[in-house]
C-alpha cells in the first residue's frame, strides 16, 4: 500500500508534482501513466525518499520510506536502469546490495536466474544493452522479496519477449498479494498489464480509476466536426448530458457522447453552419493523449475561446507543451 | 521484511533480510570497492609511485659519495618522498569514490537501499579512507625494502625506535588517509568527478604551493595552516624541510600540523554531509 497525500514538488522555475494524492493498493498492478515530464519519476523518487517533497506526505505500508531499517525487504525499486556503476559486474552489484541487508548469496543467484541474466552476470554492466540493464534493475528490486514494488518504465528498452516476461512477472507478484506500482508513458502497454490506472498530467492526477473503466471511456466513438462557429456549437453540444468537446484546432472539434446525426440536428436547430462531420475511431493511445492534454483543453471549453496555448506563462512547465503529438522515449 | 509477511507467498523461497546496520553497509561498500577494476588500478598507481620515487632519489644520492653521512640525508624522508605524487593520485581516488556514483547514477541505488544517507555514505567514506591507508602502508613497506640496498652506500638508516623515523613512516598512511577523506568530501559537495578533481588538485598543486612561495610573511604563515602544508608537517624532518609543499615554516609542530589538517577534513566533511541530507539525490 502506497499512500500519497497532496504530494508536491516545486522547483524554483517549475512545479513538477502538484498536490498529488492517491492510494496504491496491494494485490493488483497499478499503472502510473503520463507523458514525459508529467511528474511520474519525481513522484516515485519522493516515495523512495530520494527527493524531498516541498509539501505533502507519502508512505509505504503506513511508514515513511526513510524510517525503514531494512528497505530492500519492504520496497523493491527500479527507478533508473542505469543507476548502476558501469564498471561493476551484475553479480557484484547484486552482491553489494545483498551485503547491506545480510541477504544470502543464494538469493542473489536466484534472482539472476529468474531475470535471465545468468550468462552475463559476470560481465561489466557498462557492456549491457538497455534491456539487460532493465533486467538487472528488476533483479535488484526482487532481491529482498519485498511486499511493494515500484518500477519506473520497466519495459523501456525490452524486446517483445522481455515485455511479456515483465507483464507476467508483475501480474504474478500482484496475485501473491503484493503492491505493484509501475510507470509508463505507453497506454497500450498499461492497458494489458495494469488493473488500475493513475494518470498524471502536468503534475496532477487526471484519472484514478480501474483500467477497464478508462479503456471503456477511451473507446467511445468520437465525431470530428468542422465548423466556422466552433464556440457556438460547443456551447450547444455541452447542454447535452455526457457530451464532451475537445477543440482540436481552430474550427475543428472532436465530440464524444453524441452521434453525428444528433450533432447535425442540434446544429441546424441553432442555425450553426457545419462544414464537415466525420466519425473518427479513437485509438486507446489517442484517447490517452487527449486525457493527458485535458488539463489544457478543458480550460478552452470553459472560457469558450480557441485552444489555450500551453505555453501560457501563468503555468510554466519544464516538459513543454502537452500536445497531441505522440511522446516517445524514456523518462529522463 | 519480517517473516509473517512472507507467509502469504508460499511459492517464493523464504528470503530473510536484516536491518541495514552500519557494519552491513561497510560490507556492502567493501564489495562495491573490490569489484571495481578502477579502484585497484588507481591504488596500485599510487603505491608504485612511492618506491619508484624513492629508488630514483637513492640512485642519484649514491652517485655523490661525498654526501654520504650528511645530516640532511634522512632515510625515512627519502623513502616516503613519493608521497608528494601519491597524494595527487589518492586525491583523484577520493573524489572518484563518491563522485563516480553520482556520475553513473549508482548513488540513487545506494541511497534507496539506505534512506539514512549519513550511514550509507559514511560507510563508503570509511572503506575509501581505509583502502587508501592500507595501500599507503604497503607503499611505505615496498619503498623501504626497495631503498634498503642503497642505505649502506649513502650512510642512511631507518630505526623504528627513533621517534622521528616512526612518525614519518606512520605519517604516510595518516597523511594520505586525510587527503583521501578531504577529496571525498569535496567530491560529495560538487558531485562531479571532473569538478572535484580540478578543485582538489588545484588546491593542492597550485594554491598551496603558490601561497607558500609568496615572500610575504603573513601569507606564508597563513599558507602553513592550509591542509596539505599543515598535515605534511607529519612527514617532515627538521633536517630536510618539506618535500610535499613549498611551505617550509615550522610554526606548527608535526602533530599540531596534522591536527590542523584533520580539522580541515572534518569541516569539509560536515559541510558535505549536511548537503547530502538536504539535497535531492
Amino acid at each position: 500500500m502506497i499512500e500519497a497525500q497532496r504530494l508536491t514538488k516545486r522547483y524554483p522555475d517549475a512545479t513538477a508534482v502538484d498536490g498529488v494524492s492517491f492510494t496504491i493498493r496491494p494485490g493488483i498492478v497499478t499503472g502510473f501513466l503520463g507523458p514525459n515530464g508529467a511528474g511520474k519519476s519525481t513522484t516515485m523518487r519522493m516515495i523512495m525518499g530520494l527527493d524531498r517533497p516541498t509539501a505533502g506526505t507519502v508512505t509505504v505500508n503506513g511508514t515513511s520510506y526513510a524510517r525503514f531499517r531494512a528497505p530492500l525487504g519492504e520496497v523493491g525499486a527500479l527507478l533508473d536502469a542505469k543507476a548502476v556503476h558501469r564498471g561493476r559486474s551484475a553479480e557484484n552489484h547484486l552482491l553489494s546490495l545483498a551485503a547491506t541487508h545480510g541477504i544470502a548469496r543464494r538469493r542473489v543467484h536466484d534472482v539472476i536466474e529468474a531475470t535471465g541474466l545468468s550468462t552475463v552476470a559476470r560481465k561489466r554492466v557498462g557492456t549491457f544493452s538497455l534491456g539487460m540493464g532493465q533486467r538487472l534493475g528488476i533483479a535488484a528490486a526482487l532481491l529482498g522479496d519485498p511486499q511493494t514494488l515500484i518500477l519506473d518504465e520497466p519495459v523501456n528498452g525490452l524486446d517483445p519477449e522481455g515485455v511479456l516476461w515483465v507483464r507476467t512477472l508483475l501480474r504474478g507478484l500482484a496475485a501473491e498479494g503484493r503492491t505493484v506500482f509501475l510507470s509508463s508513458h505507453l497506454m497500450s502497454e498499461m492497458a494489458l498489464t495494469a488493473d488500475h490506472l493513475v494518470i498524471l498530467g502536468r503534475g496532477r492526477v487526471i484519472v484514478d480509476a480501474p483500467t477497464r473503466e478508462v479503456v471503456g471511456r477511451a473507446q467511445k466513438a468520437a465525431v470530428q466536426v468542422t465548423t466556422p462557429m466552433g464556440a457556438e456549437l460547443e456551447r450547444v453540444l455541452l447542454r447535452h448530458p455526457g457530451v464532451s468537446v475537445v477543440v482540436i484546432d481552430r474550427g475543428i472539434l472532436e465530440v464524444t457522447g453524441i452521434d453525428a446525426p444528433r450533432i447535425a440536428a442540434a446544429a441546424s436547430v441553432e442555425g450553426i453552419v457545419l462544414h464537415g462531420l466525420a466519425p473518427v475511431h479513437v485509438s486507446l493511445e489517442e484517447a490517452y493523449m487527449q486525457l493527458t492534454a485535458d488539463a489544457v483543453e478543458y480550460r478552452s471549453s470553459s472560457d469558450l475561446t480557441d485552444r489555450v496555448d500551453s505555453t501560457d506563462p501563468a503555468r510554466p512547465d519544464p516538459s513543454g507543451p502537452v500536445s497531441h503529438d505522440r511522446t516517445t522515449g524514456g523518462s529522463r | 521484511m519480517t517473516a509473517p509477511a512472507l507467509t502469504r507467498l508460499p511459492a517464493a523461497p523464504r528470503v530473510t533480510t536484516h536491518p541495514a546496520t552500519f557494519g552491513r553497509l561497510v560490507t556492502g561498500e567493501w564489495v562495491k570497492f573490490r569489484s571495481l577494476r578502477s579502484s585497484w588500478a588507481i591504488l596500485a598507481l599510487g603505491v608504485v609511485l612511492v618506491p619508484a620515487f624513492a629508488v630514483s632519489r637513492m640512485t642519484s644520492i649514491a652517485q655523490v659519495p661525498e654526501a654520504a653521512g650528511s645530516a640532511s640525508l634522512v632515510a625515512s624522508v627519502y623513502v616516503t618522498s613519493g608521497t608528494a605524487l601519491t597524494q595527487l593520485v589518492f586525491a583523484v581516488f577520493g573524489v572518484m569514490a563518491i563522485a563516480g556514483e553520482y556520475g553513473s547514477g549508482q548513488i540513487r541505488t545506494t541511497l534507496a537501499v539506505t534512506p539514512g544517507r549519513i550511514a550509507a555514505i559514511g560507510a563508503k567514506l570509511l572503506v575509501t579512507v581505509l583502502a587508501a591507508m592500507g595501500a599507503s602502508i604497503v607503499a611505505v613497506a615496498i619503498s623501504w625494502a626497495a631503498s634498503a640496498p642503497w642505505f649502506a652506500a649513502t650512510g642512511m638508516s631507518i630505526d623504528l625506535t627513533n621517534a622521528d623515523d616512526l612518525r614519518i613512516l606512520a605519517g604516510v598512511p595518516l597523511y594520505l588517509g586525510a587527503i583521501t577523506a578531504l577529496a571525498f568530501g569535496v567530491g560529495l559537495i560538487v558531485r562531479s568527478s571532473a569538478a572535484g578533481i580540478a578543485i582538489v588538485l588545484g588546491f593542492l598543486l597550485v594554491l598551496e604551493n603558490l601561497l607558500g612561495v609568496i615572500p610575504w610573511e603573513p601569507i606564508q604563515a597563513f599558507a602553513a595552516y592550509l591542509p596539505s602544508s599543515a598535515g605534511s608537517r607529519l612527514l617532515q624532518s627538521d633536517a630536510v624541510g618539506s618535500v610535499i609543499t613549498t611551505s617550509n615554516l615550522t610554526l606548527l609542530s608535526p602533530w599540531a600540523g596534522y591536527g590542523v589538517m584533520v580539522a580541515w577534513v572534518v569541516d569539509i566533511l560536515v559541510v558535505a554531509f549536511v548537503l547530502l541530507r538536504r539535497r535531492d539525490a
